[in-house]
């Protein structure tokens, strides 16, 4: 994979936005059909839709139906924030490599929650404590994911300011148990609009380890799926691209209304792997 | 970019000054493991041209993998070229290849099994995480702390942390005092690596052929050089606690391979560091390294194939049965294991 041919990949011209009328469409095929689906789930109980998750259930079914363990900090958790952190330090020139970065700013975000107890990424006070041999290792695992994805994309390419990691989109479907779809983006790309109006368009990047697996399209389509139903309001993002460094591969997708729909019909067949495989333990 | 304008600046100077300190311990009648800037030149000026990329090679390697496991078992877990990949692909580390190609396939070798701890294999997973926070922070403290703190962030150590914790003071102590001498002379003479180079430490790689039956997969100890370019500019190294064996460069040639499949050009150079003396073994990456281990690939897919189908691995003892998890029930691979101490006691 070179770094100027996915760089273009990510920036190529959008298609013509999604209209209303087909997101409306995909919208109301979401809340007609999971209501039901969830209905008989225990009290209390939420189904919480990622991008892992539709991987794991197209993957792994059988895990849906081991016990979750139970969180703990481990280092594979704390690469992306810290690595993202450290590629904007990288991309405002105050470093210049993530290697380099990653230090200083695992320091700065400790230092600054052990002032002010505000934790920007969560992980503060777990690397606080940990013996420094330890937050070495913690540091080694963001720097490479980190190095990875800097030396895959030619960023002097981006002309506005890209968006990079920040909050997950989320949706939550009115139902009588909680379903929350969760999308997750580590850069998100202006793009020039080409077509009429100029509307504005973005491009979102998704990187994941691994080795890109039968239904790559709707799985990177859910990501638009879950902005264009958070925000209705504005533009469904033209384009999801794919990155799986370890493979040095990359997928990109064009949202179109097929492909939302698509993403719709994967989330829903989701939940119903998850539902049926939560029933089967309750009885 | 940085990275192939230093080393190509530096080609000739650094092969002088290579066959300069090389000279020199021969004159001096012993051998000085290299250090610093030394071993650094060793690593980055191998005195062959570099790979360019090329699509044509990659094509052909993976046309040479793909036919050969057409020829076996392997390669009817998947479909044609242009479906899915299977999702549950063959996947293929260096330590199972190395096991399936072992004179005696071993019963574990299709698996990835735990097995039973011993010293060595404690120092080396000690080492592999001081050299890496060597290249993330560029100092060790005190070996043991260090190493231990690092190790316990990883769940799959957990076995090994409690079999350190079970070892008796005397014991304990004969491992600390390796792991403090090979930290000591790591520190002393791996070089520092300039973060411009793009040091990676535990990169995963891995690729998929024969439309995702098979995947070989790695973690490679640290990569350096920008990768992606026309002119091959990564490195790869793999450090290793123990003594030389002839399977060590067959695995960095794997990693080559994957390296060679997943990315436009080769890596110029695959190297493993000897932390226990200081030796660094270099292959230089040719068209033919990678021939070759691409026929091995495929001849180690097509021996864990048949094993995954069921075939009864042989029961021939080898030098790896003392790493063979199934080692208490296997009554030839104890036997190898008991001649082989009384052998090194004598």
């Amino acid at each position: 994979m070179r770094a100027h041919e996915l760089t273009a990949a990510i920036l190529a011209p959008p298609l013509a936005p999604i209209g209303h009328g087909d997101r409306q469409l995909v919208r109301h095929n979401l809340t007609n059909a999971i209501p039901a689906m969830v209905e008989n789930l225990p009290l209390g109980d939420q189904v919480v839709v990622t991008l892992a998750m539709l991987r794991q259930v197209a993957r792994d079914p059988a895990a849906l139906s081991r016990p979750e363990e139970p969180f703990a900090w481990k280092p594979a958790f704390v690469r992306r924030s810290l690595g993202l952190s450290a590629m904007d330090a990288c991309i405002n020139h105050r470093f210049s490599s993530p290697t380099e970065a990653v230090g200083p700013i695992a320091d700065q975000a400790v230092s600054e929650w052990s002032r002010t107890g505000w934790r920007t990424f969560h992980w503060e006070p777990w690397i606080a404590a940990l013996h420094p041999a330890a937050r070495s290792a913690v540091m080694a695992e963001a720097a490479t994911w980190a190095t990875t994805l800097w030396s895959s994309i030619d960023w002097h390419r981006f002309d506005s300011p890209l968006g990079l990691g920040g909050p997950d989109d989320q949706w939550v479907c009115t139902a009588a148990r909680t379903v929350r779809l969760k999308g997750r983006s580590e850069l998100q790309v202006p793009l020039e609009a080409t077509h009429g109006g100029g509307a504005e368009s973005t491009a979102l990047v998704s990187v994941a380890a691994g080795i890109p697996r039968t239904g790559w399209e709707t799985e990177l389509g859910f990501l638009a799926l879950v902005a264009s139903l958070r925000s209705p309001s504005r533009p469904v993002p033209s384009r999801v691209v794919g990155l799986w460094p370890d493979a040095g591969q990359y997928r990109s997708v064009d949202i179109t209304s097929g492909v939302l729909t698509a993403a719709g019909d994967r989330v829903i067949a989701c939940i119903g792997a998850v539902v049926d495989a939560r029933m089967s333990m309750v009885v | 970019m940085l990275v192939m304008d230093i080393d190509r600046r530096e080609e000739k100077g650094g092969a002088a000054r290579r066959e300069t300190a090389e000279s020199k311990s021969r004159v001096m009648g012993s051998w000085t493991p290299l250090a610093g800037d030394a071993l650094l030149d060793r690593l980055r000026v191998t005195g062959r041209p570099r790979p360019l990329a090329d699509p044509d090679r990659t094509a052909r390697l993976r046309e040479t993998i793909e036919r050969g496991l057409a020829q076996g078992t392997v390669a009817n877990q998947g479909g044609p070229r242009d479906q899915s990949p299977s999702p549950t692909p063959l996947v293929i580390t260096k330590d199972r290849l190395t096991r399936a190609l072992s004179p005696g396939v071993h019963h574990d070798a299709i698996g990835f099994g735990v097995q039973p701890p011993t010293t060595p294999m404690a120092c080396g997973a000690l080492i592999d995480v001081l050299f890496r926070q060597l290249v993330t922070i560029g100092s060790i403290g005190d070996p043991m702390s260090d190493g231990l703190a690092a190790l316990a962030l990883d769940d799959r150590q957990a076995h090994l942390i409690a079999w350190i914790d079970s070892l008796s003071g005397t014991e304990r102590g004969t491992l600390a005092a390796e792991v403090d001498r090979q930290s000591i002379a790591l520190v002393n003479r791996w070089p520092t690596l300039d973060p411009a180079w793009l040091p990676r430490t535990q990169l995963p790689i891995r690729v998929d052929v024969a439309a995702g039956a098979v995947e070989l997969s790695g973690r490679v100890d640290l990569a350096i050089g920008r990768p992606g370019l026309n002119v091959a500019s990564v490195a790869i190294v793999e450090v290793k606690s123990g003594t030389r064996r002839p399977e060590h460069r067959k695995d960095l040639h794997f990693y080559a391979l994957i390296e060679t499949l997943r990315s436009p050009a080769p890596p110029f150079v695959v190297a493993t560091y000897y932390t226990r003396t200081g030796e660094l073994d270099i292959d230089p990456v040719s068209d033919e390294l990678l021939a070759a281990a691409a026929r091995r690939t495929v001849a180690g897919a097509r021996a864990l194939g048949q094993v995954a189908e069921g075939a009864a691995p042989s029961r021939l003892p080898d030098q790896q049965c003392g790493k063979s998890a199934v080692l208490p029930g296997c009554r030839p691979g104890r036997q190898r294991v008991t001649a082989d101490i009384g052998g090194y006691r004598r």
